[in-house]
């Protein structure tokens, strides 16, 4: 079946499988920044939007997404920058496995909240899990970058 | 997972066509608990066009949609009006928010689930049930209901009431199911006890309940006694997760303090 939708604005029209999940169709189309970790809806690397909200690409039908603004974090260019400048200064960043997934949920955080309290901040990226660098120094870069401008 | 169509329903009678059309079409509602699973199945029938996702109230009610996401439940001021705020605490701990923006509330109840957050969370309320073809059903009735049924969640209909609830998960770790959760309210002066994940799905404590609202007077030996016996009246078993011992204390303790705080 075909589904047409927009990637970071620009529509496209996809050929897919009707029981296929968006992970899948948006790397098979070369948009290899999405990392499937578990595959099984608990790790949240594979987070992208959908409508500006953040999901889990490995768990959402492509085809349920007909019309619908999908943004990668080739989409957030700018902010990623800013997010990943923060990371490095408070030594955050290792692997770097979780941070494609991690950035747009971060960018997603500061869109949602004006002034998040550490409770919501946590409430919010609980649901990423490949934190091998450490809670705190990610609690500091968050901040930094939701002082931001 | 192979499926071999993807179906649009334009409204929900078509919707409730392509069901009856064969026993291996299913809904989807956010599409978690199909792909947990993994089965094959011939059609998936999509209800997010119907516009079932909107939450509305009327005088006496709230009515949810079926396919209102988990995370537009939570944050719905609507809901976090109800009863200090308890229905959007049940759902709060669920997973993260990029799981919650795809689950929905329908798909949380219809599964009935042993898990299941959603459903211990709104079990001590006044909670009905609206499927198509036209059927109204109390939450509670729908979770003893015999078979699968052969309709479809429309939406969730919460009566409004003054009072106060209290939401527990027992867990172990932060994205983890429970061992088991506890859902208890005071409504309109009535106490309400709703036990799940014991580890079969929520159910109300009956003789706990009717024990404290047939009480003239109230104190912290009611509550206790209260729990007590939610805790034998209850069927808590042992799985891998925790023991029936090891439940039987945790309704102790968590029924007594969920009485306590509604209370206050």
């Amino acid at each position: 079946m075909i589904v047409n939708f927009y990637l970071n604005n620009v529509e496209v029209s996809y050929s897919i499988k009707p029981g296929e999940y968006l992970a899948e169709t948006l790397r098979r189309h070369g948009v290899k920044s999405i990392k499937v970790g578990c595959n099984e809806s608990s790790c949240g690397s594979c987070t992208l939007l959908i409508e500006g909200k953040p999901m889990m690409s490995c768990s959402v039908l492509t085809a349920s997404l007909e019309g619908k603004h999908i943004t990668t974090v080739e989409g957030i260019q700018e902010e990623a920058a800013k997010i990943s400048k923060c990371f490095s200064k408070q030594g955050a960043d290792q692997c770097g496995f979780c941070n494609v997934g991690f950035a747009l949920v971060i960018y997603a955080l500061k869109r949602e909240y004006k002034n998040p309290t550490d409770e919501e901040i946590n409430n919010y990226i609980v649901g990423n899990l490949c934190r091998c660098s450490g809670l705190q120094s990610h609690m500091k870069a968050i901040k930094e970058y939701l002082k931001e401008e | 997972m192979k499926v071999n169509e993807y179906y649009r329903a334009s409204s929900l009678e078509d919707a409730y066509r392509k069901l009856q059309e064969d026993p291996k079409n299913q809904i989807i509602a956010g599409g978690l608990w199909i792909k947990k699973i993994g089965q094959d199945c011939n059609a998936l029938v999509d209800l997010s066009t119907l516009g079932l996702n909107k939450i509305s109230e009327t005088k006496d009610e709230v009515i949810v949609g079926s396919m209102v996401t988990q995370r537009d439940f939570e944050n719905s001021n609507v809901i976090r009006s109800l009863f200090n705020d308890s229905l959007a605490f049940s759902v709060r701990e669920i997973m993260g928010v990029n799981f919650r923006n795809i689950a929905t509330i329908g798909g949380s109840i219809i599964g009935r689930y042993p898990f299941s957050d959603v459903i211990t969370g709104l079990l001590p309320y006044d909670v009905s049930l609206e499927f198509y073809p036209e059927q109204k059903m109390s939450l509670e009735d729908y979770l003893s209901y015999k078979g699968k049924i052969n309709a479809i969640l429309v939406a969730i209909h919460i009566k409004k009431g003054s009072g106060k609830g209290f939401y527990k998960k027992v867990k172990t770790t932060a994205l983890d199911f429970p061992i088991i959760n506890f859902g208890i309210a005071k409504v309109n002066g009535e106490y309400r006890i709703a036990v799940g994940a014991r580890p079969l799905t929520g159910a109300l404590a009956h003789k706990a309940m009717d024990y404290l609202n047939s009480q003239s007077k109230l104190d912290q030996e009611s509550y206790k006694k209260a729990a007590e016996i939610a805790a034998e009246e209850l069927m808590l078993l042992d799985n891998k997760d925790a023991s029936k011992e090891y439940r039987t204390d945790l309704v102790k303790v968590y029924v007594r303090r969920g009485l306590e705080e509604v209370s206050k």
